[in-house]
């Protein structure tokens, strides 16, 4: 022992196995396919949001009067300011992109069943985290689409049955956009959801921790020893790779395609051609279709059903002879929400 | 010896009422202390005061004919279409169509070239007296702002304060 250590140990004693038994998880083999290792990639990109997202936190000024005209500073005059921003913007694009891939992968490999119930529920938490985040933020923009999309969807909260109205003036302090509903958003998104999404993500890995991943087996796969490489230092090389991939990505799409601003936001006219960001689309397009308050209860519905999927399948494979119905309903849920997107995509209105 | 051993069970139900009483006077205050300290917060985020409304001035009734229209722009610049259907004198003489939809609040506009009001946030369409015909809205109304004919001038009643939007700097 060194002095050093000697030193830190008479004031932190903690036992070296203890702790390596905590940390270095065993990991089953096929994480060294990289599309298991996805869940990591939002963690990554969420450090990238909370650096960059800081940073930019130093120049933006949550009011009608200023917000637009700082953002502006931000990407025109500050120095880097537009880099960073951008960076930001596309952290976001691709942070909730990997969400979805995750979550995409978890569903086919049917890994939300029996034990981990529990944490698929945790990760749908995530996943509405995460949307409200990329909401809240393009709120901050002030620009029209910014402006109207607020504007429509605290009239969508509105419409829900009993609580609607309550929840609408909470999200805009007051009845309509006021000088006040910026701050919110701004609060909502740099404080409030970035601490519930880290206070989430704890849960989810220390249940991913104790449950651990579930098993799968590659016939490729050398039969090594159980099946299991360690976390540290494997894993982490692993994640190290991704993460700098991923900054060489944010960087290029960043020079490659930098935010802009569209024109200021007017309470007096609505944009002619009005669009979400594209993660709405789906949403958006269901809007369009069923309108009102049916609209709002079926997206209900549909996230309730997300949310209990885990015991809808439990019950499809104990009842029914559709043991592989998860599957079939995925691919059609998968090519319904692909389709819609594309559609919205494609038309103006 | 032994008064004690007589006493003991009414010494431990006289500590048990203690211990349940203190418990439950410890539960209350936590309850009722953080209780109150959360409905601050509640109360605190909650919206206060109402959404400054005034009923504003729009025109004497004689300045309008059955069948015109006027366009009114109100403190908060909205633009309110005031129009007169009847001849009693009365406030069901007059309509003021808002330009806020029905939907989902977007500003609808008048399209001349097709004799409707449309709205562009999920196309919505709504015929010359403000009757949704097509899309989400459809079945709705564009709703009149609150009217009222006082001694012969029409007031309604509107958004006092606009929002502050800079112009753009260029
Ligand atoms: C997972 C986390 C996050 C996501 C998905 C996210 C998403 C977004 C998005 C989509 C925008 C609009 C970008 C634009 O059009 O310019 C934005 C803006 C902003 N975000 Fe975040 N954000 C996250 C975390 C954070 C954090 C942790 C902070 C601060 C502590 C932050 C601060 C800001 C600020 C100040 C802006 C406005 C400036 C601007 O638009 O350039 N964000 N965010
Ligand atoms: S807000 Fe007008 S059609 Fe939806």
């Amino acid at each position: 022992m060194t002095a050093l250590s000697r030193w830190i140990d008479g004031r932190i004693p903690i036992e070296p196995g203890a702790l390596r038994e905590l940390t270095n998880e065993p990991v089953p083999y096929h994480l060294k396919r990289w599309w298991f290792a996805l869940g990591g990639t939002p963690a990554y990109l969420f450090v990238v949001q909370v650096v960059t997202g800081v940073l930019l936190a130093f120049y933006y000024q949550p009011h009608p009067s200023t917000a637009y005209e700082s953002v502006r500073y931000i990407t025109e005059d500050a120095t880097f300011g537009w880099y960073l921003r951008s960076v930001h913007k596309w952290a976001a694009t691709l942070m909730i992109a990997a969400v979805v891939l995750h979550q995409l992968r978890v569903y086919f490999t049917g890994a939300y069943r029996k034990p981990r119930e529990l944490n698929w529920m945790v990760g749908m938490l995530l996943l509405i985290c995460t949307l409200m985040l990329g909401f809240t933020g393009y709120s901050l923009v002030f620009e029209q689409l910014s402006y109207w999309g607020a504007t429509v969807s605290a009239n969508i909260a509105d419409t829900i049955p009993v609580v609607g109205g309550f929840l609408k003036r909470m999200l805009l302090a007051g009845e309509a956009y006021n000088e006040r509903t910026l701050a919110r958003f701004f609060v909502l998104h740099a404080a409030v959801l970035p601490g519930f999404l880290v206070a989430l993500v704890a849960v989810h890995i220390a249940l991913v921790r104790i449950q651990g991943v579930t098993e799968l087996r590659f016939r490729d796969e050398p039969p090594q020893e159980e099946g299991k490489f360690p976390f540290i230092p494997d894993h982490i090389y692993t994640e190290l790779i991704i993460g700098l991939v991923l900054m060489v990505l944010l960087s290029a799409l960043a020079t490659l395609a930098p935010a802009t601003m569209g024109p200021l936001a007017d309470p007096m006219t609505t944009p002619e051609e009005i669009k979400p960001e594209w993660f709405f689309y789906v949403t958006f397009r269901w809007l369009k279709l069923m309108g009102g308050t049916a609209a709002v209860l079926s997206m209900g519905l549909i996230v309730f059903v997300m949310f209990a999927w885990p015991f809808i399948d439990a019950w499809f494979r104990r009842r029914t002879p559709f043991r592989e119905a998860s599957v079939w309903i995925g691919v059609a849920a998968t090519l319904l929400i692909i389709g819609m997107t594309v559609w919205e995509a494609l038309v103006p209105h | 010896m032994n008064r004690r051993s007589q006493d003991a069970p009414a010494d431990t139900r006289r500590r048990r009422f203690i211990v349940a009483v203190s418990r439950a006077t410890m539960a209350a205050g936590l309850l009722g202390g953080y209780g109150v300290f959360g409905s601050v917060l509640g109360r605190f985020l909650y919206p206060a005061g109402d959404s400054g409304t005034v009923w504003q001035f729009v025109t004497p009734t004689d300045r309008l004919a059955v069948g015109d229209s006027l366009i009114y722009t109100t403190p908060a610049g909205a633009e309110v279409h005031v129009t007169r259907r009847d001849d009693t004198g009365a406030t069901g003489d007059f309509t003021a169509l808002s330009n806020v939809c029905p939907h989902l609040g977007c500003q609808v506009h008048w399209q001349p070239q097709h004799n409707r009001y449309f709205c562009p946030c999920h196309n919505g369409v709504f015929d010359r007296e403000g009757r949704g015909v097509s899309g989400p809205p459809e079945g709705m109304v564009l709703s009149g702002y609150p009217i009222e004919v006082r001694g012969g001038m029409v007031f309604i009643k509107v958004e006092a304060t606009p929002l502050v939007v800079p112009e753009r700097r260029s």
